[in-house]
């Protein structure tokens, strides 16, 4: 019987293809906003899961667009990562609300927020758009200190642990060795910093507060008036006096910032212009967290000599 | 296990007094010297802090006993359980540069987590939730209970919605987003009834100043099942007197099985890409012609439920059927009974629903792919089909096809620089009957049609230049002479500074071309508008 047999052969089909999809499944598909938190992700999961980032390293994190084939990577995310504290505010919103994934929701495991634990720094007193683009939480922008990517590691390592319980101890060994490979480097970039403590550098916006914390640093004087807010003449001028006045030697500027402002100031002053990046992969090369640490502090130790 | 605690107690203290140790003040380097004098200064404190810990021990003890009576368990007492200075704010810990002793640079910072301990040295996994209340990880959430003397952030999610505590905005807390947008403009055009060149209700309607949409939104979850959204628009006619327009209120479901969303209430039908959207989100000033003309001035909306489906495909692909009351003015097309019961010149029956070929019903079909890292397109298919009032048994028909393509560059600031095409055309088919009791002596069926396209080039930060061409092709009767029944054309040029992404102020001419028809002569048209805009409150996300 010719349509039996084509039957059979269709339901054997079907369930090869079946069991493709769910062997497929077997790693844990983790969506990312940003890249860094997708670095993380992949240091933690290994081979036991598959990232995807948002987010393009070059871009602004807080204008991302709210693109349709999003929803598609978080209709089938098993776990979300996300820096909160308003940092995806304009944008992840809407995904979330056509992503229609429980799995993601907010409050269940495979949600994860960075910033969970964290403890951010300069929350405004009061909340108020005359100072410009502030965050009303804190500054978002916490992954830029090494100590606090541990952290963040470690809550993705319990959260992947309780999503995927058989590989526990494996995400939890692969979390020790993050640590432990930061630990060791934060030695190295500690002591490539030391001779610059205390010193000042102006970057063009204030994602840096806790990368100055850091290696004690100070990142307080910015190119922007304002968060948000493009720079003016009669402000320019005034960075340009500081600058000479502290004997600044380098200017900070991230890939989707106007470099072109910073040369000028640059060679108003004689300082350098150090091409910055919150996010892995947005230099060649850098495509882990380590590895954008190990450019950053390369390029601002040799400016700064 | 206590130890373990005792541990931490005293290394808190310790790592937060070693990062206040005043550093050797305006030498970034400490010499040898001033090292062994640190060194003597830290001994001194360690002395101090052993009896402090020797105090909190005891303390220590009896919370523990007091958390086993009051059974308690796997959840370790915190560092910041103690009047211990371990709660220093970040902002204190800002002060605390140049404190490491070199070379070496601390890879613990108990000012920055919330709580270092590491992983395997916790007893248990910190509280797993059964109801979202606790954290997941390692990483305890300060318990802000026990947490008492420290100013620090709640850490909340932004989108978090537990139940029982608030969500925080804007450094309150709050149920939900709420905000405030006000929009204007100042109009001249050469003809002085613009209402009758200006096809949207929230269009510029006098010369002058306008005030056409003033809303209020709310948002947030409603509880774990659902989300809530309503937008009040109030709206100063011509003679300054305010309407007030309920334009959206619904819930929508968030965690349906099979990628399935319902959504129920008052809501714009997802008929292409203008008619779901917020005056203030568009491009333009105004609405496009065949926009206002074949869904109507005040966007296809009614009261109904729609349910949509996002299909297993590796693209975007959502399919959307809703069902509307399809009645009154936002309904145009449709059960419209029309302005003093006149509507295409019949005498409008305005009749009660009968069966369900009475409810405007909606399918939607779009589909979305990223062409590149930097460009995406989405397009979509739209009907809308229901029962107009003209007759006792006159029906429409809505066709919409929508094109979206948008490039935005990698390296973005503030979502600039980018640039966006926007096409639109529809078609309807509009059995005009005979009127209530046959009073009017022709029936007619009207094959009206347009498109629209626009391309906006965010050229600059802030910055964005707009053109845009319009078509609306009505069939020409010699019955019906309605001036809305006027094909034309229009041409549009703009530019918009968006000072911020909570203001905008934007200068638009237009020029339109009437065609003569059986009625009407011809004439040309210019307007000019400056529309300003301010928005208050919650950060409105951005859709795409």
């Amino acid at each position: 019987m010719p349509t039996n047999f084509n039957m059979k052969k269709y339901l054997l089909v079907s369930l090869t293809l079946l069991f493709g999809i769910l062997s497929a499944q077997a790693k844990l598909n983790v969506v990312a906003t940003l890249p860094d938190f997708g670095s993380l992700a992949r240091e933690v999961g290994g081979d036991l899961v598959t990232v995807s980032v948002m987010a393009k390293p070059t871009e602004d994190p807080h204008f991302v667009d709210a693109r349709p084939s999003f929803v598609v990577q978080l209709r089938t995310a098993d776990a979300l990562i996300e820096g909160g504290a308003e940092l995806e505010i304009g944008w992840l919103p809407p995904l979330l609300q056509n992503a229609r994934n429980p799995r993601i929701e907010a409050g269940k495991p495979g949600r994860i927020v960075a910033s969970q634990g964290i403890r951010l720094m300069n929350v405004p007193a009061s909340a108020t758009r005359a100072a410009g683009d502030v965050h009303a939480l804190g500054n978002p922008h916490f992954m830029t200190d090494p100590i606090i990517a541990k952290a963040v590691a470690q809550h993705i390592a319990q959260a992947f642990g309780e999503i995927d319980p058989a590989n526990k101890a494996t995400y939890e060994s692969n979390y020790k060795k993050f640590e432990a490979a930061i630990n060791a480097k934060l030695q190295e970039w500690g002591t490539a910093m030391l001779p610059f403590k205390g010193q000042s550098i102006v970057a063009s916006h204030d994602p840096w507060p806790y990368f100055a914390h850091r290696y004690g640093i100070n990142i307080d004087t910015f190119l922007e008036p304002k968060p948000g807010i493009p720079p003016s003449p009669s402000h320019l001028a005034e960075v340009i006096a500081q600058m000479k006045a502290q004997k600044m030697k380098a200017i900070i500027v991230e890939p989707f910032h106007d470099r072109k402002i910073a040369e000028r100031v640059a060679s108003a002053t004689g300082a350098k212009v150090v091409d910055f990046a919150q996010y892995p992969g947005a230099f060649p090369n850098t495509d882990t967290y380590i590895k954008l640490q190990d450019l950053l502090i390369a390029r601002l130790s040799a400016a700064l000599k | 296990m206590k130890k373990i605690i005792l541990l931490i107690l005293a290394m808190s203290p310790l790592a937060v007094a070693l990062g206040q140790t005043p550093a050797p003040t305006s030498s970034p380097q400490p010499s040898s010297a001033s090292v062994a004098s640190d060194v003597e200064i830290l001994r001194e404190q360690v002395h101090a802090l052993t009896e402090t810990v020797k105090s909190l021990q005891q303390q220590v003890k009896d919370q523990q006993a007091a958390l086993e009576k009051a059974n308690i368990t796997g959840s370790p007492a915190l560092p910041e359980n103690t009047p211990s200075p371990a709660s220093t704010t970040a902002s204190a810990a800002t002060e605390s540069k140049s404190a490491t002793p070199p070379p070496l640079i601390p890879t613990q910072d108990s000012s920055v987590v919330a709580s270092n301990k590491p992983a395997a040295a916790g007893p248990a996994p910190a509280g797993i939730d059964a109801n979202g209340a606790a954290l997941p990880g390692s990483i305890p959430t300060t318990d802000n209970s026990v947490v008492s003397s420290s100013n620090e952030t709640p850490v909340t999610s932004s989108a978090g919605s537990s139940l029982t505590a608030p969500i925080t905005i804007g450094g309150g807390k709050n149920y939900m987003n709420i905000s405030f947008d006000g929009m204007f403009a100042l109009a001249y055009s050469s003809d002085p009834h613009l209402d009758r060149v200006e096809v949207g209700d929230h269009d510029p309607q006098q010369r002058g100043f306008n005030a056409r949409n003033i809303e209020l939104a709310f948002d947030g979850a409603v509880d774990p099942y659902f989300e809530g959204f309503a937008n009040i628009v109030f709206k100063l006619d011509n003679d300054n007197n305010t309407d007030v327009e309920v334009e959206e209120a619904f819930l929508q479901t968030t965690s349906l099985p099979f990628n399935l969303q319902l959504k129920a209430g008052q809501f714009f039908a997802a008929f292409g890409r203008i008619n779901p959207t917020h005056p203030h989100t568009w491009d333009f000033a105004d609405a496009p012609l065949v926009a206002g003309r074949l869904l109507g001035p005040d966007g296809l909306r009614g009261v109904g439920a729609q349910i949509s489906w996002t299909l297993p495909v590796p693209w975007y692909s959502q399919i959307m059927v809703a069902m509307q009351n399809g009645r009154g003015g936002t309904a145009y097309s449709f059960r419209n009974p029309g302005d003093d019961g006149i509507f295409f010149d019949r005498r409008t029956t305005d009749r009660e629903i009968r069966g369900l070929q009475d409810f405007v019903w909606l399918p939607r079909w779009e589909n979305s792919v990223d062409l590149s890292p930097t460009q995406v397109v989405l397009a979509g298919v739209s009907g809308a089909f229901g029962s107009n009032d003209t007759g006792p048994n006159t029906r429409t028909q809505i066709y919409g096809v929508d094109l979206l393509y948008k490039w935005k560059s990698a390296k973005a600031e503030g979502g600039f620089p980018f640039v966006k095409w926007q096409t639109e055309a529809m078609y309807r088919r509009f059995e005009a009957g005979h009127g209530m009791d046959d009073l009017f002596p022709v029936a007619e069926t009207f094959h009206d049609w347009g498109i629209y396209s626009q391309v906006v080039w965010g050229f600059k930060k802030g910055w964005v230049a707009g053109v845009r061409g319009d078509y609306l092709h009505m069939t020409d009767s010699e019955f019906t002479s309605d001036f809305e029944r006027q094909t034309r054309s229009r041409i549009s040029a703009n530019l918009t500074w968006y000072p911020t992404e909570f203001s905008k102020i934007r200068l638009q001419y237009n020029h339109d071309f009437f065609e003569e028809n059986f009625f009407l002569a011809g004439r040309d048209v210019d307007s000019v508008f400056l529309q300003f805009e301010f928005i208050l409150g919650a950060h409105g996300a951005h859709k795409f």
